[in-house]
């Protein structure tokens, strides 16, 4: 980017104005993050793939900063230092720059958000309505016409394998590949082969364990080290090594996956639709108790979102939508605009759970929010961005 | 006629071998009198001039085309140019210098054998120490795209810029990223590779930007290189 003209920046400020007027306007405090933030909470949080695309950097005291990739993080840490309690109901909305760095400059290194982020709301599905509601009346207020909602809820894939039967451990790499297409259907065929796993360099160590209990496995796991003149290091205890070594022998006794439950899955991440009739569709995986309560939050959310004046029949609803973001742990939405060039996302949205526990919250606090892309709201409608 | 600028290490094995190859294939090193240290020619062919550098200002140099040709380690071309980026290209693999860029973690993970065990590990590991598993090394583009193609995203990067095999008995990171010829030094320090844990075969390699392609004075540099590696 080489800086704006100033129509363009009027352009900008006037619609970023019209947005946050009807953030502001449904009782969000309009807050303003800080821009430097400190590096290792979204290094911690995210991993190293996100110092690929952040810009970290040490200050003259050596502190490792970051300018803010996103004012999702920087809001909840807020909310962390300002309010009475972690679990204290907040309602925030923020517009401001946030920067990634794109190989090959494919995007624009400093950007625009505008948006909103409800902690711990007293009822889950009328705040992901609202929310939901607000983005898009948000983008409307812009001047956005043609665009299109996409929603997901992971919520109700995790409660899908709840359902079904197979070790707890396998339900775990399952929900961690998730989002990893490719490795999860890798995952998927591992657990569902019959044939013998492949052997690797630790396959002698696993036949050692194989018909030992816990506490036999940790046993062999000490003498061995021991025997090898091993300390156990890097964090690692020998209780941890040992019980991985013991869920690769019971990998290798468990029965593998029934077809009926791969073929569940695989069903489960076919059904698309609009919202209203998805619904009739995920009615006929119910298997389990947690998958018909995951269905019921689905109900009283497409309700919630008809009190809202949202129409359900609009919006486009696909099971395997949001599995790239690792962000969210519920609903998430998407809006796309229908610009000149093709489908733009101008906004996304969901609820992540997990963020203020991660980011050092002591008690779980449940957070949706979403955020609009401003310069590309603003392309999507013809202007320059 | 502009001179081409051939870039050599300044020192060691590589060096040496890098002499003796040129020397083998016709191409005399002579070092210039005063700045005998930095700049030389190339004798058997015209107008190609020697710069004497680091092997890995060499890979840098490339990049931002400072210099036409180059010898380096191809480690360090990996890791200083995106898979993406066509401006640098090699020309010769010179059959030394032979090393493996190797993921290797404590010998005591007896759980552990492949980069998906790496994965799960890294995971379980945040949730016990409320930190990322820290993986120690020099080659951090490297590492990065080879853990995010194995779908490993749950680590840091400790950068280390020497003897980072000594990294996790010192308790500054849990795994490493390093190069290694026999592997004699990751035993020594009670390390093993990954099964899949081979990110980069690395031999020494003639580099050279793209847009001198066609050169004719690279075609007989490519020539004499050639029949001098396939001599025995």
């Amino acid at each position: 980017m080489s800086g704006r003209s100033s129509a363009e920046r009027v352009a900008l400020a006037a619609q970023n104005e019209r947005v946050m007027a009807v953030f502001e306007g449904a009782g969000f405090d309009h807050i303003a993050p800080d821009i430097l933030q400190p590096a290792d909470i979204f290094l911690e949080r995210s991993g190293e793939d996100i110092r690929a695309n952040s810009y970290v950097f040490t200050d003259p005291e050596g502190a490792e900063m970051c300018l803010r990739p996103d004012l999702t993080v920087p809001a909840c840490r807020y909310h962390l230092m300002h309010a009475v309690r972690p679990d204290s109901e907040a309602r925030y909305c923020y517009c401001g720059p946030a920067f990634r760095f794109t190989q090959g400059g494919r995007a624009p290194s400093e950007f625009g958000q505008a948006g909103i982020e409800w902690l711990a709301a007293p009822d889950s599905e009328a705040s992901e309505a609202k929310v939901l509601a607000l983005a898009i009346a948000a983008v409307k207020a812009a001047g956005l016409k043609r665009f299109r909602v996409k929603l997901g809820d992971l919520n109700l894939f995790h409660a899908l394998l709840d359902g079904l039967d197979m070790p707890e451990r396998w339900r775990r790499r399952l929900i961690h590949q998730f989002w990893r297409p490719q490795a999860f259907r890798e995952t998927l065929a591992r657990f569902a082969a019959r044939e013998e796993l492949s052997r690797t360099s630790i396959s002698p160590f696993v036949d050692q364990v194989m018909n030992k209990d816990a506490k036999g496995t940790q046993g062999w796991v000490e003498s061995e080290c021991e025997r090898r003149g091993l300390a156990p290091v890097a964090g690692r205890s020998a209780e941890d090594v040992a019980a991985r070594l013991a869920d690769k022998a019971a990998d290798r006794s468990a029965h593998p996956l029934a077809p009926e439950a791969v073929h569940a899955i695989n069903a489960y991440l076919a059904i698309e639709g609009d919202a209203a009739s998805a619904l009739r569709q995920l009615e006929t995986m119910a298997r389990s108790e947690t998958y018909r309560e995951a269905l019921e939050r689905y109900r009283r959310r497409i309700a919630a979102m008809r009190a809202e004046g949202l129409r359900p029949e609009d919006f486009f609803f696909a099971a395997p939508f949001g599995r790239n973001l690792e962000y969210y742990t519920g609903f998430v939405f998407q809006i796309e605009a229908d610009a000149a060039l093709g489908p733009l996302q101008v906004a996304g949205g969901g609820r992540y759970d997990d963020l203020l526990s991660d980011i050092g919250s002591p008690v779980p606090v449940s957070a949706v929010g979403c955020a609009i892309g401003t310069e590309q709201l603003l392309a999507a409608m013809g202007g320059r961005s | 006629m502009t001179a081409l600028v051939l870039g050599i290490p300044s020192k060691g094995r590589l060096m040496e071998a890098t002499e003796a190859l040129l020397g083998k294939a016709g191409f005399a090193l002579t070092r210039n009198g005063s700045d005998r240290l930095y700049r030389g020619r190339l004798g058997g062919i015209e107008d190609v001039d020697v710069a004497f550098l680091s092997a890995s200002e060499i890979a840098t140099s490339l990049k931002e085309g400072k210099i036409d040709l180059g010898v380096t380690g191809e480690d360090l071309l990996r890791e200083t140019l995106r898979p993406e980026d066509d401006r640098v290209d090699v020309l010769e693999r010179l059959s030394f210098g032979f090393a493996n860029v190797v993921v290797a973690v404590p010998e005591a993970w007896l759980d552990v054998a492949r980069m998906s065990d790496l994965d799960e590990v890294s995971e379980s590991f945040y949730k016990r120490h409320g930190r990322r598993l820290r993986v120690a090394t020099k080659y951090l583009n490297l590492t990065r795209r080879f853990f995010a193609n194995k779908g490993v995203t749950g680590y840091r990067i400790v950068e280390s810029l020497g003897a980072t095999e000594g990294a996790p008995a010192a308790g500054t990171a849990e795994a490493i990223v390093d190069i290694t010829t026999t592997g004699s030094t990751l035993t020594a320090n009670r390390l093993k590779i990954l099964d899949d844990g081979v990110i980069l075969e690395s031999q020494a390699v003639l580099a050279l930007r793209t847009e001198c392609e066609d050169d004719q004075r690279v075609a007989a540099l490519r020539a004499g290189l050639s029949r001098a590696l396939a001599k025995p």
